[in-house]
């Protein structure tokens, strides 16, 4: 008998529940949520970098709109975790089908599904990585995040059309396709699914406070706490990052171009009517905290330099580097009531990390354009 | 799982029953969106092929693949093989699933090189968090085993009752 060498096999897999049910019933939690991370993502994005178009309609209100978003699209993210790994999990035989490939359609369909899977690893990977500022990747996170995140909605998508007929046969438990597999199964499903729920529930509940300020009691794993940071208020650019030294209040001066050009000392400024807004700081990362805010009305600001009121504004920092230093305001923040030239912070003058001696604060926008030690004003 | 697969496979029966106009509309449906999909990775694509490191963002996206299938789903699988016909096998899924994904959001806060930009950066005492959180789901799962086992107890007294 001639010798023969062992055939290439793959792997057999005789555990339960890696089936089409179970993929379904998990499969439409994790669309759903990349579904909200998209959304929110894309609301973030087009904030933060707003076409010229789209600046001066970009609202003001819901005052917590962007708390909300940002809140959701990182929440959501880490919600998320769980049920991918449960999803990939009950699908993870199908990478060794066999043979490989059986037709050009199953190989461009297997790609999509590459596609798919390697895109929602890399969102959920990158943006959690973020959330601590750890960039350890040789390539910029926001241009990037942002398009794998188009690629990875995309092969969603074509993955929903592609098994369209599988989803629907496994929809619930009555469905045709779920009726052929083995009733015994049930109980075990249920049992697996109450794990993935109570797994996304322990991830939320360790980490939402950062944002859902009154959970932040459970606060344990969240890189960010509500009551952490100068005066109370978390911060992301401290004074030194930007290179502002201490600003001295003699020497300060607001400038502000327009019709009616004028200058302000810092006492000018305080003897002006003061205003107060309780408006939430909303990072990009996800945290966020409400504040009570004293200052002047951006409204009275551009009212006295002669400013129409459908004019949009250009805030200048004396921070000395980053890519916020300037920052363009369009007309429904400009000339909100809410929006301050703020000098006060729960009732305290700003430290300097939180801007001192000015800073924008403004409803329904990313913390990142609510921009500290303000110095110049031009209406445009 | 082989005959798992065979039966994956004749999920596409359910089609062939529906009435042909119907089916006709389903396709055409399923058509536009797989069409959105592609255009949506296109547009993907684009924008990717636009960073100057796009060979780089590559090789993290093959990598993803690559430790998840060759790492991170193996670990699982064999995990879920020593499970196999321990009591209680459902109630300690869960309670491994949920610590090993509290343990795997805990990572970045744990291994992150320090410093960070300023002292509201990772501000808690995050092994201390980690500890309490796992500690938590191991005692809920205890909790939750004693009860069932109580109930199943005073079932057995009362074969009766329901």
């Amino acid at each position: 008998m001639k010798p023969r060498l062992p055939a290439v096999r793959p792997p057999t897999f005789r555990g339960r529940l890696h089936d089409a049910r179970t993929a379904t019933s998990i499969g439409r939690w994790l669309g759903a949520a990349i579904a909200v991370c998209f959304g929110t993502g894309l609301v973030s994005h087009y904030l933060q970098h707003p076409p010229d178009r789209l600046v001066d309609v970009l609202p003001s209100r819901p005052l917590w709109g962007y708390r909300l978003t940002q809140g959701l699209h990182v929440a959501t993210g880490i919600a998320a975790i769980p049920l991918l790994l449960a999803k990939l999990w009950t699908v993870y035989p199908r990478l060794f089908a066999w043979p490989p490939v059986r037709s050009v359609r199953h190989a461009l369909e297997r790609l999509s599904v590459a596609v798919l899977v390697a895109g929602a690893l890399f969102e959920l990977f990158t943006g959690l990585l973020n959330t601590v500022q750890w960039y350890p990747w040789p390539f910029s996170f926001v241009p990037v995040h942002f398009a794998v995140a188009w690629l990875l909605v995309g092969a969603l998508l074509l993955h929903i059309a592609v098994k369209y007929p599988e989803i629907r046969a496994h929809w619930s438990r009555e469905s045709s396709g779920t009726l052929t597999l083995p009733a015994t199964d049930g109980p075990d499903r249920r049992s697996l699914l109450t794990g993935v729920a109570a797994a996304v529930g322990a991830v939320t509940l360790t980490t939402v406070g950062q944002s859902l300020t009154p959970l932040k009691a459970f606060d344990l794993l969240a890189p960010r706490h509500p009551d952490h940071g100068p005066q109370s208020l978390p911060v992301n650019r401290t004074a030194a990052a930007a290179g502002v030294a201490q600003v001295s209040a003699a020497a300060y001066r607001l400038t502000v171009s327009g019709p009616n050009p004028y200058t302000l000392t810092l006492e000018e400024l305080a003897a002006l009517a003061q205003h107060e807004s309780v408006l939430p700081i909303a990072c990009v990362e996800g945290w966020s905290k409400s504040a009570h805010w004293t200052g002047v009305r951006m409204t009275d600001l551009l009212r006295r330099a002669g400013a129409p009121p459908d004019a949009r504004v250009r805030v200048t920092s004396l921070e000395r580097y980053g890519a916020y230093r300037v920052m363009e305001m369009g007309r429904e923040y400009a000339h909100d009531p809410l929006t301050l030239l703020a000098l006060k912070l729960n009732g305290q003058p700003l430290t300097p990390d939180h801007g001192y001696p000015a800073r924008i604060i403004a409803p329904n926008r990313p913390g990142v354009l609510q921009t500290k030690w303000v110095t110049r004003l031009e209406v445009l | 799982m082989r005959t798992g697969m065979r039966r994956l496979n004749g999920m596409r029966m359910p089609m062939g029953m529906r009435r042909p106009t119907k089916m006709r509309r389903l396709t055409g449906v399923r058509t536009v969106l797989g069409a959105a999909g592609l255009a949506l990775m296109a547009l993907g694509a684009v924008l990717l092929w636009g960073q100057a490191t796009r060979w780089n963002v590559v090789i993290w996206l093959a990598g993803a693949i690559v430790v998840h299938d060759g790492l991170i789903a193996p670990l699982v699988l064999g995990a879920g093989l020593m499970l196999g016909g321990v009591r209680n096998r459902g109630l300690l899924r869960g309670a491994l699933l949920s610590a090993a994904c509290l343990t795997l959001i805990a990572l970045p806060l744990l291994l992150r090189p320090l410093p960070t930009a300023n002292s509201s950066v990772l501000p808690l005492n995050y092994p201390r968090g980690l500890l309490i959180s796992l500690a938590v789901v191991a005692a809920v799962a205890g909790l939750v085993g004693v009860v069932r086992r109580g109930r199943a107890r005073s079932n057995r007294r009362r074969p009766n009752a329901r």
